[in-house]
């Protein structure tokens, strides 16, 4: 049996570097118990990722145990249901700002819509968003559940959770898979040969790899466009590539240490926006086509 | 003779919510029928909720593939009860198509030069 001690894991470069780390420790192990006694803190959407990990190991057969929780990891980790995916029980969230931690399969865009509808932007605590905004927000998140099912090749499904911070109006949404990573998608599709962070780079700019025939890749560029009209924050984790966009538009790149294995894209979006979102005066849209 | 033809997206997806690749089809299916068939189609949006570019690029952006001339599906393709967000979406996404399908290897050499330089 291989003990693993897991530090706080926060939405940040250190977090990611913390789940990378526990990927690594744990690529040969065939019990793992993860020691979370020093874990005074995991920010709730990061359950998307370390879900993702845990679920990765379960399928390879390994065992994972989560054992000496604080009690203040174990209400996150109840309130959101993430324990309950692995046998504990689901606490009510009194406070109503978390968003459930959920398993998809990759053929179920439409379960994962009505998710985003009926559990991301229902919140009794989310300010009074315009009915475009919500709109919006709907599109972009499902583009990337899509971007997930169709880039990554998965077959484990994708994972999600997130977590509102009313006092700071934001509303933070993880979306997680164990595909074949970015750098490895482009690399197959269009045999190029990108470090990491050069693929995530890429696949923002409105390329696409998709060799179905069809025309892709606006799913990320969206999201970007969108984001820096919100005021919202991007960080991309593939493979060993981490890639984040501020609000101020300030892009941070690195090369982590570990692979993670697959594709983590997390939403940190404004709810307070007020700006409109139909750009009606700057094209012709009366024909489409 | 050319009919005019209604197509209710809601009713061919089945869902208000129009995501899937796969939804995208079924209605891609349609509208080649329609159009093959030398019908013009009106694209009914009455009903959806959501509707992102996965979905369009299934439904409407491989109809550009060369099967029928940019200008026949201009002047055959029409849209009705939408909102003028989601008439931009499809704006973006036959403009992509059109310049993927132009020629789908210059598209894509074109960008592998761009990020090589």
């Amino acid at each position: 049996m291989q003990t693993i001690s897991l530090e706080n894991i926060n939405n940040s470069r250190k977090g990611f570097h913390i789940l990378v780390k526990f990927c690594a420790d744990t690529s040969s192990a065939s019990v793992v118990e993860v020691d979370m006694q020093n874990t005074s803190w995991i920010d709730a959407d990061m359950c998307a990722p370390f879900g993702a990990i845990i679920d990765d190991l379960r399928e390879r057969q390994v065992e994972v145990r989560l054992v000496k929780l604080q009690d203040k990891v174990r209400d996150i980790l109840s309130r959101n249901g993430f324990l309950q995916c692995y046998g504990g029980d689901r606490v009510h969230d009194a406070w109503g700002t978390s968003v459930a931690y959920k398993r998809f399969s990759i053929d179920n865009e439409v379960a994962f819509s009505n998710y985003v509808s009926t559990e991301l932007l229902v919140h009794d605590s989310l300010p009074k968003m315009s009915a475009q905004l919500r709109k919006v927000f709907s599109q972009n998140i499902s583009e990337i559940f899509s971007n997930a099912v169709h880039h990554s090749k998965t077959l484990l499904g994708v994972f999600s959770c997130g977590q509102y911070f009313p006092k700071k109006g934001r509303l933070v949404f993880t979306i997680a898979d164990l595909g074949i990573g970015m750098r490895q998608n482009i690399n197959e599709n269009r045999g190029l040969d990108f470090s990491s962070v050069e693929a995530i780079n890429w696949a923002t700019k409105g390329n696409s790899t998709k060799s179905t025939g069809n025309p892709g890749g606006l799913g990320l560029k969206f999201l970007c466009h969108f984001l820096e009209r919100n005021e919202g924050c991007v960080r991309i984790v593939s493979d060993r590539g981490y890639w984040k966009r501020s609000n101020s538009g300030e892009i941070t790149t690195e090369e982590l240490p570990h692979p993670f294995p697959g594709t983590v894209v997390s939403l940190e979006l404004n709810t307070e926006d007020k700006k409109s979102y139909v750009l009606s005066s700057e094209l012709d849209v009366d024909n489409p086509f | 003779m050319t009919n005019e033809i209604k197509i209710s997206v809601e009713k061919v997806v089945g869902n208000a919510l129009c995501v899937a690749s796969s939804d995208g089809e079924k209605l891609y299916q349609h509208i080649f029928e329609a159009l093959e068939a030398n019908n013009c189609v009106t694209l009914s949006f009455s009903g959806v909720t959501l509707l992102t570019s996965a979905f369009l690029n299934s439904a409407i952006g491989r109809l550009y593939d060369g099967k029928f001339t940019e200008e026949k599906l201009r002047a055959s393709l029409k849209v009705a009860d939408i909102e003028q967000d989601d008439k931009l979406l499809i704006k973006a996404v036959t403009d992509n198509a059109k310049q993927y399908f132009k020629d789908p290897q210059k598209y894509k050499q074109a960008m592998k030069t761009a990020e090589e330089s």
